[in-house]
């Protein structure tokens, strides 16, 4: 699940969805579907950063300072 | 009481105020050309405009060798005439006398030439645009530190995601140092790896935003490997640096808005999805749950236990039905036995004696009816309806009947 973007993780939980809502599929596999939303979710989660960011400015030097 | 005039009085009058104006009866203007038309009688009426203000103008047909070139949109040119009031509709305009090319004007077809030049190359071709990721997390900004754009661009950011990382690239707008400013602004971001650039500034004039229609700039635009918002002036200029760029924002804010995601959007997004998540699982679950009840109740029947459940039930049945027949024939054998009772009380000799009439024995118990039984001498018993008498038979006599 790593370098993928989140607009990939929400592709794929809709196919999760999808896939829990329609399909026949076993219990077992059910399950295993539905933890791998929850990883998506989580990684969705963990990709928006909402931490308020400070302007940065790049100096003369290439380094960065806060603007 | 206060005189009133008439509009053609007050027209009149302000167009003699213009004309005795020294200074507005030979001026020189400077201004971009647009709205032209040629009008078949000859005449020329345009717009001379700049950034903030516009002016009717007029070249009439009389003054036609004051202009050696044919007038196009956008051109940079230097009127040279009189501002005169036009009183049937109380509007001032300029009156050309001589129109002449600006050295801007000269920019701007050194802009055309550009232009036509690198869409020749392909630069400006579609399939060269690179999409702007949609959920951008780090934002490079090569603009000036000071003025609007980089404050418009800040505030839109943080209002729409503050997690958003902004690095910027204080660059030189404008002026000289314009070009190498900003072509080291996009290098120093692209090796920064942030996720898209916006390369833009204010507004201005045509010679303030000519960095952003030279061919280095455009080619470090194009170069860059990271996607390129273009947000140069204001909706109406377009840049060479618009053209090349994978995306044009008519503004530094709509530059912005493009680039930055909304957090909150995106939060609501997924909210849904875990909703929607939970929920096909739950009914996943219910629905497994339905049919292992439903295959319980089915084992249940078949099971021995239920197997002997049901013997045990149908037994009972039998039982029943068994005493429910036994019943049934004691109840018929009871009722014939009362039929047969009475049937025989009916019959019993017994009876007859209350009637007057007597039953007769010998000895032995046998019953006497015939006269020819009783010999004189025997004793005989009489049964009675109360009693019994014992008696002698004294006589006989035979009686036919």
């Amino acid at each position: 699940m790593k370098n993928q973007t989140l607009e990939d993780a929400f592709g794929q939980l809709e196919a999760v969805i999808g896939r829990l809502e329609s399909e026949e599929i076993p219990l077992e596999e059910a399950f295993r579907v539905y933890s791998e939303g929850m990883e998506l979710l989580q990684f969705c989660n963990a990709s928006i950063d909402a931490v308020e960011k400070k302007v940065l400015k790049i100096n003369e030097d290439g380094g960065l300072d806060e603007f | 009481m206060k005189h009133v005039y008439s509009v053609t009085q007050i027209n009149s009058y302000i167009r003699n105020m213009f004309t005795q104006d020294f200074m507005l009866q030979s001026i020189r203007i400077r201004g971009e050309v647009s709205n032209c038309k040629y009008h078949s009688s000859g005449h020329i009426y345009f717009t001379l405009k700049d950034g903030k203000a516009a002016m009717a103008c007029v070249m009439f047909a009389g003054n036609r060798s004051g202009l050696a070139f044919r007038m196009q949109e956008g051109q940079q040119v230097i009127v040279d005439g009189s501002v005169d009031v036009y009183e049937r509709d109380g509007r001032y305009q300029l009156y050309a006398r001589e129109i002449t090319r600006d050295g801007v004007g000269l920019l701007y077809e050194q802009y055309e030439r550009l232009k036509a030049e690198l869409a020749e190359l392909g630069m400006f071709a579609p399939e060269y645009k690179r999409p702007i990721p949609r959920y951008v997390r780090t934002l490079g900004v090569v603009t000036a530190p000071t003025g609007a754009a980089v404050r418009d661009i800040i505030q839109i950011t943080s209002r729409r995601n503050p997690g958003v990382q902004i690095i910027l690239y204080p660059a030189i707008v404008q002026g000289d140092q314009a070009q190498a400013s900003i072509i080291r602004g996009i290098h120093a971001l692209s090796t920064l790896s942030v996720d898209v650039i916006i390369v833009g500034r204010g507004g201005g004039s045509i010679e303030d935003l000519w960095a952003f229609n030279e061919r280095e700039v455009a080619q470090a635009i194009f170069d860059c490997p990271i996607p390129v918002i273009s947000a140069v002036g204001h909706e109406t200029d377009t840049t060479i640096a618009d053209l090349v760029a994978d995306l044009r924002a008519p503004t530094p804010s709509a530059a912005a808005e493009l680039a930055v995601f909304e957090l909150s959007a995106v939060e609501d997004r997924m909210e849904e999805y875990a909703a929607a998540l939970l929920r096909a699982m739950l009914e996943r679950c219910g629905g497994y749950r339905r049919k292992a009840e439903m295959m319980a109740a089915l084992l249940k029947v078949g099971s021995p236990a239920g197997r002997l459940k049901q013997n045990r039930m149908y037994a009972l049945r039998l039982e029943e039905r068994l005493q429910a027949a036994m019943r049934d024939r004691l109840q018929c054998a009871r009722h014939r036995f009362a039929l047969c009772t009475e049937k025989l009380k009916g019959l019993s000799p017994l009876d007859k004696l209350s009637q007057g009439f007597s039953w007769v024995m010998d000895e032995s118990g046998r019953g006497v009816s015939d006269v020819e039984l009783a010999e004189p001498g025997r004793i005989l018993t009489i049964h009675m309806k109360n009693g019994i008498v014992r008696a002698r038979v004294e006589e006989k006599e035979k009686v036919i009947r």
